[in-house]
């Protein structure tokens, strides 16, 4: 009975916990804006630059694939607090555009090495240029073999925005917390959270998925 | 005397400390079929990629009528678009349609208005017999068709020249004769042609001229009648006489 009770008051709390959904959109997207085309770049710069500028994108993707995403969020913070003061909103989206851009240049990376060489002789016996080549033939084709990688990555950037809730932004978790102390149920509480979670990845998948055959080649296996 | 359209001067390439290449000279003029034969590994590929710079010789010069091609040039691109390069695999752009794929280059790399490249494309298919098949993507093709398909996209760039990389090595032996059809035309229309291959059937009866490479050098050259009949060397008399076998089985003749 009293279970009953509290759990109609977590129930009541959803639309509380809708707001924070899009609170929680605005720093997905973002993140995966500014991860995506930096983790292109980089992945270019991989496969087509040279020297120093290789160099710097492979150290790169080591380097941050090897840091916990909370200490990249905690230095981007208190970098911001001791220097220029990055509020926690831009704190979020920016550790994870940084640390999701690392694992996307290694897809896109794959990607692009996995279209045959013959591509790009093709396009430069043509005429075209190598920015061209990339451009024209090389990307069209990888970016599309690396949609569901890609995808899945996006909703690991979705999920790991939960951490925003340690600097206090009032996304999904963070509301979550509230709930949860305000009712005292603290596992219906994350059990609806978790809930909305699944629903978010459920409907990106499933949208992604449909964009992947939306945009497949005709006749080709993959 | 017709004039030269292309010239390859003493091009030296290595790969690994293996020289491929040792010194290649080779002028081909203009309207004539030249036919490159030679065993495996002799640098016939190497050769042709050479010419456009798909790889880069360690040493010598190439000229498409008096422009030395070297790349970081300014006119590099443009030389590149007046040689038209066929391969072995095809290598079509698989995200386009077979239209697509030859108004490309039109586009992107002449500037030119997209109705009239799409026209140009349509005419080249066309000249390829393959005008139904605009609509279709490469996966959708079969090889010999890729590879008409190919010969179109090259052809759209109003090339000088043209290369082809053993065009048919790679396509099944019913599919063959429809490529070399095409090639014929093209040889019959006057296009400078330099091809790598062994179908001797089509060395007979389209090359001005053919090229026997061996170790990297031009071990004899000569009209089809003198390399058939009556070759200088006991070596290329050898290998032709091999590869003319295995193209009889192939085709399911019985020889000797």
């Amino acid at each position: 009975m009293g279970l009953n009770i509290s759990a109609n008051k977590v129930l009541a709390s959803i639309p509380y916990l809708f707001e924070g959904v899009g609170i929680t959109l605005e720093i997905t997207i973002l993140a995966l804006l500014l991860g995506t085309l930096l983790g292109l770049v980089l992945a270019i710069i991989r496969v087509y630059g040279s020297g120093a500028f290789r160099q710097f994108a492979v150290i790169y993707s080591r380097l941050v694939r090897s840091l916990p995403l909370l200490v990249i969020l905690f230095m981007l913070y208190f970098l911001g607090s001791e220097i220029i003061d990055i509020p926690a909103f831009w704190a979020i989206i920016l550790a994870l555009a940084i640390h999701s851009a690392a694992y996307q240049s290694e897809i896109f990376r794959g990607a692009i090495q996995s279209i045959s060489k013959g591509q790009m002789e093709a396009a430069l016996a043509l005429g075209m240029s190598k920015y061209q080549g990339i451009f024209y033939v090389i990307l069209p084709q990888a970016l599309r073999r690396a949609i569901p990688y890609w995808a899945n990555e996006a909703t690991i950037v979705l999920k790991d925005s939960s951490l925003a809730y340690a600097l206090g932004v009032t996304e999904l978790m963070r509301r979550g917390e509230y709930v949860s102390a305000r009712t005292s149920q603290p596992l219906i509480t994350y059990i609806v959270v978790g809930l909305i979670y699944l629903l978010l990845t459920y409907v990106f998948t499933k949208s992604m998925a449909r964009v992947e055959s939306k945009v497949k080649i005709p006749g080709l296996e993959r | 005397m017709a004039k030269p359209i292309l010239r390859v001067e003493n091009i030296h390439k290595k790969f690994k400390g293996t020289e491929v290449l040792k010194g290649l000279s080779l002028t081909v003029y203009e309207g004539e079929v030249v036919v490159i034969i030679g065993p495996s590994g002799t640098g016939k590929s190497t050769l042709l990629r050479c010419i456009n710079r798909l790889t880069e010789p360690d040493s010598g010069d190439v000229y498409l009528e008096e422009q030395k091609i070297e790349p970081g040039k300014s006119n590099f691109s443009y030389i590149r678009q007046q040689i038209g390069m066929v391969f072995q695999d095809f290598n079509l752009f698989n995200h386009l349609t077979a239209l697509q794929n030859v108004a490309i280059g039109p586009i992107k790399v002449k500037k030119m208005d997209k109705k009239k490249a799409y026209d140009l494309a349509m005419k080249e298919l066309a000249r390829v017999g393959l005008a139904e098949k605009a609509a279709n993507y490469p996966a959708e093709l079969s090889g010999g068709q890729k590879q008409r398909v190919a010969i179109a996209r090259a052809l759209a760039m109003d090339p000088k020249i043209m290369l082809f990389d053993e065009p048919t090595s790679a396509l099944d032996p019913e599919l063959i004769g429809e490529v070399l059809e095409v090639m014929k035309d093209l040889a019959n229309a006057g296009m400078t042609m330099v091809v790598v291959s062994h179908e001797m059937g089509f060395a007979r009866e389209a090359a001005d001229r053919i090229v026997f490479l061996e170790n990297g050098v031009v071990a004899e050259m000569g009209s089809p009648e003198k390399i058939f009949n009556n070759p200088e060397k006991e070596r290329t008399r050898e290998f032709i006489s091999k590869i003319t076998r295995l193209n009889s089985v192939a085709k399911g003749r019985e020889v000797l």
